[in-house]
């Protein structure tokens, strides 16, 4: 097909009278195939010369020719019968839906073959290089630094690119969130360990005498302070068994009791433009054991699910200090990081809170 | 392809150039969609790897003299020890990590990439199902029944090949009238459905509570994990000799992955109607 064009091109020349281009075209084209390639930048010019031309570098099979043309070839192709002829399907057997079809061989002009591959293998090599580049930006500084790349690549744009991503997962695990969907529960025989997983410095339990819920953002315009026993006199208890899952890929299934997060918010109902709680404990340590108070922001529908408890049992024992004693959040359709232990404060907003692992370049919603 | 009543000769008027036949192997999105595998799967397996490194799945009783429970740690400890020039690596527990991965102790960023690279992954699984189709290619990488019986004499053709060119022997290519031979057809129908079940665990357990019917199709939360780990050894074990066998068959092969065109056309069906 591209030769018949081409042909064309050398038609057109000797019928018409010729322009200053196109003799010089004629020549490009009838040398042989061997000096193009010396020379690459031969047949792209030429082949922008002239409109029919262009045409023969765009690959669509016979359906794209020039409506005037048939005519002037019918006769040269009667008297010329190609060894090489392509008309590989003229006898197409009815076939299955499902058969593998052969693929109808073209005739194509080396020279167009060759800038093609030419003009491919650049564009798909440009395309490598600004995928290692940008790839290269995208990894984190210390990786870089490991292959031997020490300058600082960090910037802004890359920040908020990947926390775009970290966007786009949290709002997909919104979606996909259900207040009406349960999680999974299990029977007692399934309970699997679970470690203490304060990382490395348990709070001494000299707090927990003293441990009091503090409660704002409420409706009432009040920060209310509850205790324990006021907690565990009000409210029923529910029980339930389920999987714990941590963002570091473990899981732990246990058995937790306590009172439904739901029934708080009845008792003591937020603001009315609230959206998120931010739920605190103030007693976390860091790694060295000094104070770190934890905080997560939480949003409303999770908490009002049926399953979302303040647990103070923990496999038919009050909590003991390393899992959070004497109260802690459990969001089992959130990551084990939300389920923040020995909560001490919960303060309904109406704007996104402050989360302590989203700080840390971990994702903000974390639904599971 | 079959109506082409007039298709002119242009050999006839330039002699010096005859016409190649070529045939369109592979559609562009198609193109572009494997080109672009290469970065999104590395960057998926690095990021994967250090968030393995988090907790991995394959654990141990504590070690007693270092407390470690990684089994990966353990291969690097041994490589340390066995490989020469590597006795002064000053964290072998981390081998593995610094060598197959982003990094030990970067789960946030390694996740944050990871999560980019899985929605980029399946963006292009998209668009390549998407040139399957519009190129009609879907129909190349179907399993036919005679698929067992041809895999075997390609895996003979490819196990001989290198004894047959020592004793400088004929060895010749099995001959197929399929676009892929059936060792290539079982390996590029694989790979996609590779790709769709490491997205579907990635999913179970990425969501094991929303999607925790997805988790449950592949044995659970745990199992879920093993199998997208395994997963991942498919394409690590595909590429190889994936790469080997392009280089090994040629120009051509490579050239119709870049700019989609072949020249093989000599399939026997072309040659009985075209001649």
């Amino acid at each position: 097909m591209e030769d018949k064009k081409n042909g064309d091109d050398s038609l057109q020349t000797n019928d018409k009278p010729s322009t200053d281009i196109k003799p010089k075209k004629d020549i490009a084209e009838s040398r042989p195939a061997a000096p193009e390639d010396a020379s690459p930048s031969v047949p792209i010019a030429t082949e922008a010369e002239t409109p029919a031309a262009v045409g023969a570098t765009k690959q669509e099979a016979a359906a794209d020719r020039p409506p005037s043309l048939p005519a002037r070839y019918e006769p040269r192709r009667d008297e010329d019968a190609s060894p090489v002829a392509a008309k590989s399907v003229s006898v197409e057997k009815p076939q299955s839906f499902f058969a593998e079809r052969p693929l109808p061989p073209i005739e194509m002009a080396p020279r167009v073959l060759r800038y093609q591959s030419r003009r491919d293998f650049l564009v798909f090599g440009a395309g490598a290089l600004a995928a290692l580049a940008g790839a290269g930006l995208l990894l984190p500084q210390e990786t870089l630094a490991r292959i031997g790349i020490n300058r600082n690549m960090d910037s802004p744009a890359k920040e908020w690119f990947l926390n775009r991503a970290l966007r786009i997962d949290d709002d997909v695990a919104e979606a996909l969130y259900s207040v009406n969907r349960s999680v999974p529960t299990y029977t007692k025989s399934q309970i699997t360990p679970l470690k203490n997983n304060y990382n490395g410095s348990t709070p001494d339990p000299a707090y927990i005498s003293g441990w009091k819920l503090t409660l704002s953002g409420l409706a009432s315009g009040l920060s209310i302070s509850l205790d324990i026993r006021n907690l565990l006199t009000r409210f029923p208890a529910h029980e339930q068994i389920t999987r714990l899952v941590c963002v570091e890929g473990w899981s732990a299934i246990a058995w937790w009791a306590g009172l439904r997060f739901d029934d708080l918010l009845h008792a003591y109902p937020p603001m009315s433009q609230a959206k998120w709680a931010l739920v605190e404990s103030s007693v976390n340590l860091d790694a060295s054991g000094n104070p770190d108070p934890y905080f997560m922001a939480l949003d409303l529908p999770t908490l009002r699910h049926p399953q979302t408890l303040l647990a103070t049992y923990f496999n038919g024992q009050p909590l003991t200090v390393d899992h959070g004693a004497p109260l802690r959040l459990l969001v089992p359709m959130k990551l084990g990081l939300k389920n923040v232990k020995a909560v001490t404060r919960i303060t309904y907003m109406a704007e996104e809170p402050r989360d302590y692992w989203a700080e840390r370049g971990y994702s903000l919603y974390d639904g599971i | 392809m079959a109506a082409l009543p007039h298709e002119p000769k242009a050999t006839s008027t330039l002699p010096a150039q005859p016409a190649v036949l070529v045939v369109k192997k592979h559609h562009s999105l198609v193109r572009w969609s494997h080109w672009l595998n290469v970065p999104i799967l590395l960057g998926l397996i690095l990021s994967g790897i250090s968030i393995y490194w988090a907790s991995p799945i394959y654990q141990q009783t504590p070690d007693r003299n270092t407390g470690n429970t990684d089994v990966a740690a353990d291969i690097g400890i041994w490589i340390r020890a066995h490989v020469p020039g590597l006795h002064h690596y000053s964290s072998p527990p981390d081998w593995i990590y610094n060598h197959m991965s982003l990094g030990p102790g970067m789960l946030g960023l390694a996740l944050r990439l990871h999560w980019l690279c899985a929605y980029l992954f399946m963006l292009n699984g998209m668009v390549y199902v998407a040139g399957l189709v519009m190129g009609g290619g879907w129909r190349s990488l179907l399993p036919r029944r005679t698929d067992l019986l041809d895999a075997l004499r390609m895996f003979r053709y490819y196990v001989g090949f290198p004894f047959a060119k020592l004793a400088r022997r004929e060895w010749p290519h099995p001959v197929f009238n399929t676009k892929y031979n059936a060792l290539q057809r079982a390996a590029y129908f694989s790979v996609p459905v590779a790709g769709f079940l490491s997205v579907a665990t990635g999913w179970a357990i990425h969501k094991p509570m929303q999607l925790h019917w997805l988790a449950a199709l592949f044995g659970g939360y745990n199992a879920a994990r093993v199998w997208h780990f395994w997963l991942m050894w498919i394409y690590i074990q595909f590429v190889v000799p994936h790469v080997i066998l392009v280089f090994a068959d040629g120009w051509d092969t490579l050239r119709s992955m870049i700019v989609g065109w072949s020249t093989r056309v000599e399939r026997p069906e072309v040659i009985a109607n075209g001649g």
